[in-house]
């Protein structure tokens, strides 16, 4: 990377208790919360994607490299996929050392993240429990539990007495039909507020001089050299991309969207092993808090959290037909409805406020697709499946160093491209089912 | 809930089918390279627009079958659902 | 305010004067009437305040008297947020106020709106981060802010039903535009489902002081009568979803606590009205300051007088019919404000009983009742949900559909303006239209069956719409005062807010609405979508239709979990012989939907009585495809690794299955019952499936191949005999077959009479090592055949084993568990296996990855022994390099051999560590590290096979 001016920073206005009470006593108002730009003809660096990922890679080429002539573009707001869609849980209780290594950097960042950035993200460090209904989920409880231990992530399974001490809510008895027979307790897992991180990460971005622009669409990625058509694909090389505002040269760009990942890497000749299917999510009413930690089914496909504000937020599976459309679906909330009260019974007064779906993409060994690709200067960030958010800190300071350093980081390089290549593919796959 | 035009069964609700995924061919396994097979294995076209795929109508006839779908708007081209956008719109 | 039930009652009034209601309210005694809501009866019995705002704790009161009023949410017994303004009185009721601390009149919390300036919108992602050690305790305290109610963890999942119904035409709201409509379609010859929010049919016109409009209703309630439409009141069309796809909520039904109902409807016709939308000024939340349409409600249909002198802001006629009907009970109108006249209410204050009206321009006007009508929202949730993107109108102040799709159709308010008479025309138009477009999608949708009775005739034109469109009248846009006000009473967001959101950056509708969350409470936008809107327009300086509109998601209306979820149905199986086995002391394990029998009380002496005398094990579950065709082997071929040209009829062999990335799928047995006769097993977990992906093969590769599938898993109950002496038992019942060993040899079937049973097949394959015999009998007699064997074998000392004895003796015998022993990413080569593995054949399932596999490094399934002989690592234990945290593999299984007397395992390893005599590190769950050697063969115990061939 060469050209690279690191700018002068403007300094931030701090976010704190007494500059809430000055500003409230002065009746001041506080300053936008990044700047609103001209899209520039040239840039060092273009982000595709203006969610969690992409602005944490901005953020961290920034911070960390001192790269800050990046433009993250986002077709909608910032925040408006996945990143707004999820349900915010946060964990490190993976299978394989390379993913317990992974998410757990990702929970460090997560855990610094609310001074790091000056911003409150509400980091809720409430614990998780993936509850096990057979012998068989219970084998594959302790065997995520034995590997995190060794990675020094705290894990360990526990029984009904302990489950019904940390969630008396939850129907421990022997139920006739999904038994709660144990459950892998995390008790450095948790929630964040989604969309905090997204505006922290695009606060502190804008403030080392990235540009971040919304409504801004990108239509093509230019390549040369490249043999496919137009010098795209394998051997080419990234000189530009298009968007609705107006054309942009830059040599390196980063694929930061889900959802839209396999079209965006299309464009510039890149063939993706992903398929893009809706994840839906719901939340009920508030009432008092009830529920103090995460709770997770993995055989019934839920999972489930109570806000601060009262909500109760729940997540599935992602729907099994492939699709763009995000309508959202009456089956997935009557057997939403109908797991949950497998559960916890008590919940059944409550009412379903809202329910929605974001995209994701999904590979073959739900794990991602990180690095670079056979496109020089095009590099990935995709893949996310339904687990991208618990990873956006530690992703978008891989990617930031991928980019900085012109190398796969050792941390990611499990998640290479080319593993579809070789059919050496990651071991989350060793697990029957995915948890979130 | 998405009707899904079953040719025997007629349009049904895809609860009550199982989803195939995306058509493709298999390639002759006497020949294919490693980078030929794991492309039938794991890279897939993934379009916002028509694809061609495969469902089972498990609680129905039990064939499978090959239809193509507007993965953007959850059309079904030939024949169309009844109704819904275009359908209506013809 | 003072309100108090009216003196005599009113024409248009629902509650029964004679009929009290006793409930309770706080824990005090209160009255009202049937019919009465809850909200009607606390109003008429001088109750004012009913709620406390979410985040300042502000005295709420009565604002729109419906289901919409975000501050009528009440606690009723342990039902949470039941809303007041619409859930009917019922006695013995136990009501009370949500969100109150300590209690509804002396709330502490109201000190937080001391403090309102401070604590401006998301307030709380500047603060509580120093120090970071004190987060969780600010958290803690955040979190007693939630509001809503409470859940009584004593709650049962009652008695919910569900229903599926498939009409012709839906209407959606039954005002009379509705009602028009669904008798249109009716009459026109479609089935006709019309579903009505509120209690009862009519819309305004229950609630109109007209006698005209009276008229109209009792006309339209005759009309309705009369016809064949099905009515649903109390109801909500909650959601629509794909080829119209919809979910009714019926929450008052004689049975179920709340029933959703689907229904495929061929047309939707949405006609849910309008609802009244607040004006924001200072103090728009005080009790005392209500819509129209709630004093109008108050007055008409529950005879309650809203208060004693009133001032009413009118920007449409509805305000004006509000004045009217005041007037009309007694209450002084003190002033009418004309919105239309450009005039404004700038403020409400006042003591907590009064409201003292402050007018644009600072005159002040003392009241104690301030009536607002404001404009209206357009709810087009249905639309949305359809697809429609509904476009701003600034002349009528609302929102419109823009083009939804064919099969929904939009009548009254929704579609615009106009007299009754016209709004009535145009909606039985509309239900003509819905009528003829559902003829055309049912002679679609019958055409599309090809096996089902033909389509008869010709496919009916698409019936194009050829409606005269309703007119708009001209409404003022009246969004915010020259004050700030309330926007989002659910979450306590003000215009204030919004405008420091905006101006922060958050000036995207979608980013203000989830920086400040409004729209997200519990009214989810139906009475402060537009509002927010404006706001921010406001604070851009660009238009509402600029700025555009939030999402309307589904719900509609809120749904019940237990209404969604219905009655459970989580089926299990269980085998015919299951009565047997809870007679005999079973402890069952659920294994995916089968309850399976896991031990009779002793699992290590099933196991010793099996290798000494004879036991029986209940294995139905096995999975079983009967095969019939000339193309078996073929298929056989394609399917397993292993080669099964030469597969003589009575013989048996077994078989692993990969899948197309080489990755170890399924594995059993397959039997030749006679030329084009086969048996094929799977694993339990497997059986379904093995069975969709055999059928895939069959049609979509090889459609050529003459092969037909049955899947007879549950056809046959699956019994097999094992032990030294199961030779004895089984010839002891059998007829029509010769067991000797030189007639039936290990590795073949039979069929057989078994215990009389015709039609049993047995074939000799050994999974525990033991001389065995697994018969398959016609699953109507299992119960027999157990019961046969067991009678006979008695002096033979024969007794039931379960799956955990199985297990241990599988285990002894060293075979792997596809699953257990395998995982997502196990190889074929790495069972061990790789002899059945034939490169040679032309093609099967995964053999490209399996030639390639060959070149690969990849982990091993090996016996282990703990050197230890009495330590039992527990399943999922770590293999590690000394003394180090890297992990070299894992125990897969594990149990303490009752045969053997010591632990035994298999496992997991790297291929450096696969010889026999290698010695391993096992890191147990307890951190303590052990000594463990790698076994010359899978099977710790006969390796040779001596018993099972015998």
């Amino acid at each position: 990377m060469t050209g690279i001016v690191r700018r002068l920073r403007r300094r931030p206005p701090r976010y704190s208790a007494a500059a809430l009470v000055w500003r409230g006593m002065r009746g001041d108002h506080w300053p936008r919360i990044w700047r609103d730009t001209e899209l520039k003809r040239s840039y060092d660096a273009v982000v595709i994607g203006g969610g969690v990922h992409g602005l944490a890679t901005a953020y961290y080429l920034a911070r960390n490299h001192g790269i800050t002539d990046v433009a993250v573009l986002d077709k909608a707001y910032l925040g408006s996929g996945a990143s707004g869609r999820n349900t915010a849980i946060v964990r490190a209780n993976y299978l394989t050392p390379e993913g317990v290594a992974f998410y757990d950097r990702s929970l460090q960042l997560y855990n610094s993240m609310a001074l790091d950035l000056n911003i409150n993200v509400m980091m809720s460090e409430r614990g998780h429990l993936t509850l096990a209904h057979s012998d068989s989920s219970l084998r594959t409880m302790h065997w995520r539990a034995e590997v995190n231990k060794l990675q020094g992530v705290n894990s360990s399974v526990i029984g009904p007495d302990e489950i019904s001490e940390i969630a008396p809510s939850l129907d421990t008895s022997s139920h006739p039909r999904y038994p709660i027979l144990g459950a892998l307790h995390h008790p450095p897992g948790g929630i964040v507020r989604h969309d905090a991180v997204v505006w922290g990460y695009a606060r502190a971005a804008d403030h080392m001089g990235v540009e971040l622009h919304q409504k801004t669409e990108v239509l093509d990625i230019v390549c040369e050299g490249g043999e496919g058509s137009n010098g795209k694909g394998a051997g080419g090389r990234v000189v530009g991309v298009r968007t609705n505002r107006g054309d942009i040269s830059t040599p390196i760009v980063v694929n930061c969207t889900a959802g839209w990942a396999g079209l965006i890497s299309a464009m510039a000749g890149v063939r993706l092993p992903i398929t893009t299917h809706p994840l839906q999510a719901a939340v009920t009413e508030p009432v008092k808090v009830f529920l103090p930690t995460v709770v997770v089914s993995g055989s019934l496909h839920v999972y489930i959290s109570q806000t601060d504000r009262g909500e109760l937020v729940f997540g599935a599976a992602v729907d099994p037909v492939a699709t763009y459309s995000i309508r959202g679906s009456l089956e997935f909330t009557e057997e939403l409805a109908g797991h949950v009260l497998e559960l916890m019974p008590s919940v059944s007064r409550m009412r379903l406020l809202r329910q929605w779906a974001g995209l994701c993409d999904m590979t073959p060994d739900y794990s991602p697709v990180m690095g670079f690709t056979p496109v020089d200067g095009f590099l990935v960030d995709v893949g996310w499946g339904t687990y991208g958010f618990k990873a956006a800190p530690v992703s978008g300071e891989q990617m930031a160093e991928a980019v900085a350093t012109g190398r796969t980081p050792e941390l990611i390089s499990p998640f290479a491209l080319s593993r579809f290549d070789t059919g050496e593919l990651v071991g989350e796959k060793g697990a029957a089912s995915v948890g979130h | 809930m998405l009707l899904v035009p079953c040719p025997n069964c007629g349009p049904r609700n895809w609860s009550d089918l199982r989803y195939g995924g995306e058509s493709h061919a298999r390639p002759d396994p006497a020949t294919a390279t490693p980078l030929q097979w794991r492309g039938y294995l794991y890279l897939r076209d993934n379009p916002a627009g028509w694809l061609r795929e495969n469902w089972y109508c498990r609680s129905g006839c039990r064939r499978w079958f090959t239809v193509e779908r507007n993965t953007a708007t959850n059309e079904f081209r030939d024949p169309p659902m009844p109704g819904d956008k275009r359908g209506a719109k013809a | 305010m003072t309100m108090s039930r009216l003196g005599t009652a009113r024409p248009t009034e629902v509650v029964d004067r004679s009929s009290k209601v006793r409930f309770r309210w706080n824990g005090k005694r209160f009255s009202g009437f049937e019919g009465d809501t809850i909200a009607s009866a606390l109003a008429a019995a001088g109750e004012h305040v009913f709620s406390r705002s979410m985040k300042y704790h502000r005295p709420r009161g009565i604002l729109t008297a419906d289901y919409w009023d975000p501050n009528l949410m009440v606690q009723v017994g342990d039902d949470p947020n039941v809303r007041a303004g619409h859930r009917l009185l019922e006695a013995g009721m136990d009501v009370r106020a949500q969100n109150v601390w300590p209690s509804l009149h002396r709330d502490i919390k109201a000190l937080n709106g001391l403090v309102g300036r401070f604590l401006t919108a998301g307030f709380y992602y500047k603060t509580f981060m120093r120090p970071a050690w004190l987060w969780p305790t600010y958290e803690r305290v955040l979190a007693t802010f939630a509001p809503g109610g409470r859940i009584d963890p004593d709650t049962p999942h009652r008695y919910h039903d569900k229903r599926y119904t498939h009409p012709d035409v839906v209407v959606a709201g039954a005002g009379p535009a509705g009602i028009e409509a669904a008798l249109a379609a009716s009459a026109a010859g479609a089935r006709v489902l019309l579903v009505e929010h509120e209690h009862a049919v009519g819309g305004h016109l229950r609630y109109s002081s007209s006698a005209s409009a009276r008229a109209a209703l009792a006309e339209l309630r005759a009309a309705l009568d009369a016809s064949d439409v099905e009515v649903l009141t109390d109801s909500t069309v909650t959601g629509r979803y794909e080829d119209n796809w919809l979910a009714i909520v019926q929450r008052s039904h004689p049975i179920a606590v709340e029933r959703l109902i689907k229904a495929r409807a061929k047309m939707l016709v949405v006609a849910p009205g309008l609802i009244e939308r607040p004006y924001v000024f200072a103090g728009n939340d005080r009790p005392g300051v209500i819509t129209s349409g709630a004093a109008r409600r108050l007055i008409n249909l529950w005879g309650v007088r809203p208060g004693e002198r009133a001032v009413v802001f009118a920007a449409n006629s509805a305000g004006d019919a509000a004045a009217a009907d005041l007037d009309r009970v007694g209450v002084e109108v003190a002033a009418v404000i004309d919105g239309r006249d450009h005039r404004r209410v700038s403020a409400a204050q006042g003591s907590p009983k009064a409201v003292e009206a402050v007018l644009a321009g600072g005159s002040r006007i003392e009241a104690d009742l301030l009536v607002v009508a404001a404009g209206w929202t357009a709810p087009t949730s249905l639309l949305n949900m359809a697809g429609d993107r509904p476009v701003y109108d600034p002349a009528a102040a609302r929102f419109f559909a823009s083009d939804p799709p064919g099969n929904v159709l939009v009548a009254g308010g929704l579609a615009g303006d106009g007299s009754l008479d016209e709004l009535r025309a145009h909606a039985a138009a509309t239900g003509r239209l819905a009528a003829q477009r559902a003829a055309a999608v049912a002679h679609r949708l019958q055409a599309r069956t090809a096996r089902a009775r033909p389509a008869e005739g010709a496919e009916p034109a698409w019936a194009p719409d050829e409606r005269t469109p309703l007119d708009r009248d001209p409404h003022p846009e009246l969004y915010r005062s020259d004050t700030h006000g309330m926007v989002d009473f659910s979450e306590d967001v003000g215009s204030k807010d919004l405008v420091a959101a905006a101006r922060e950056g958050y000036d995207s509708v979608e980013l203000a609405k989830r920086y400040t969350t409004a729209t997200m409470g519990p009214s989810q936008g139906k009475l402060e979508t537009v509002n927010t809107v404006a706001a921010i327009a406001e604070a851009r300086g660009e238009t509402i239709a600029e700025v555009g509109t939030t999402v309307w998601r589904p719900p509609f209306a809120p749904i019940t979990l237990g209404a969604l979820a219905g009655r459970v149905f989580e089926p299990v199986r269980v085998s015919s012989i299951q009565p047997w086995h809870e007679a005999n002391g079973v402890t069952t394990i659920l294994a995916g939907q089968w309850v399976r029998p896991d031990h009779y009380g002793d699992p290590a002496a099933e196991v010793r009585n099996v290798r000494t005398n004879v036991g029986l094990i209940d294995v139905t579950p096995l999975g079983k495809l009967d095969l019939r065709g000339p193309d078996i082997p073929k298929l056989l071929n394609l399917l397993y690794t292993n080669k099964w040209s030469k597969l003589a009829v009575g013989k048996v062999r077994y078989g692993m299955m990969c899948a197309e990335d080489g990755v170890v799928l399924d594995d059993g047995v397959t039997g030749r019952l006679g030329p084009d006769h086969y048996l094929m097993t799977t694993t339990s977990s497997g059986a379904g499936a093995i069975w969709e992906w055999v059928e895939n093969w069959l049609q979509t590769e090889r459609p050529d191949w003459k092969v037909h599938v049955t899947p007879v898993t549950t056809a046959y109950v699956s019994i097999n005999v094992a032990g030294p002496k199961a030779r004895e038992l089984v010839g002891r019942v059998s007829e029509g077959v010769d067991v000797s060993p030189e007639a039936f040899a290990y590795m073949e079937v039979r069929t057989a009479t078994v215990a009389g049973v015709d039609g049993c097949f047995m074939w000799r394959i050994g999974f525990t090592g033991e001389l065995s015999f697994e018969i398959h009998a016609p699953a109507g007699h299992g119960l027999h055949v157990w019961e046969a064997l067991m009678a006979a074998g008695k002096d033979l000392g024969v007794g039931p084993f379960g799956l955990e004895a199985q297990r241990i003796m599988r285990l002894e015998k060293g075979h792997f568990i596809v699953g257990q022993d395998t995982d997502g990413l196990t190889l074929g080569p790495s069972t061990g296996l790789s002899p059945l593995i034939k490169l040679d054949k032309d093609d099967f399932a995964g053999k490209p990855e399996l030639a390639w596999a060959t070149e690969r490094r990849l982990p091993v399934i090996v016996a282990i022994q703990p050197d230890d002989a009495g330590v039992v690592p527990a399943e999922a234990s770590q293999i590690v390099r000394g003394e180090t945290n890297e992990i070299l593999g894992r125990i897969t299984s594990s149990r303490l051999s009752p045969t053997l007397g010591r632990s035994i395992c298999l496992g997991q390893v790297e291929p450096e560590l696969a010889a026999g005599g290698t010695k391993l590190t096992v890191l147990l769950t307890s951190g303590e590290r052990i000594s463990a050697t790698v076994m010359d063969h899978h099977a710790h115990f006969d390796p040779a096979g001596e018993r099972l061939r015998g």
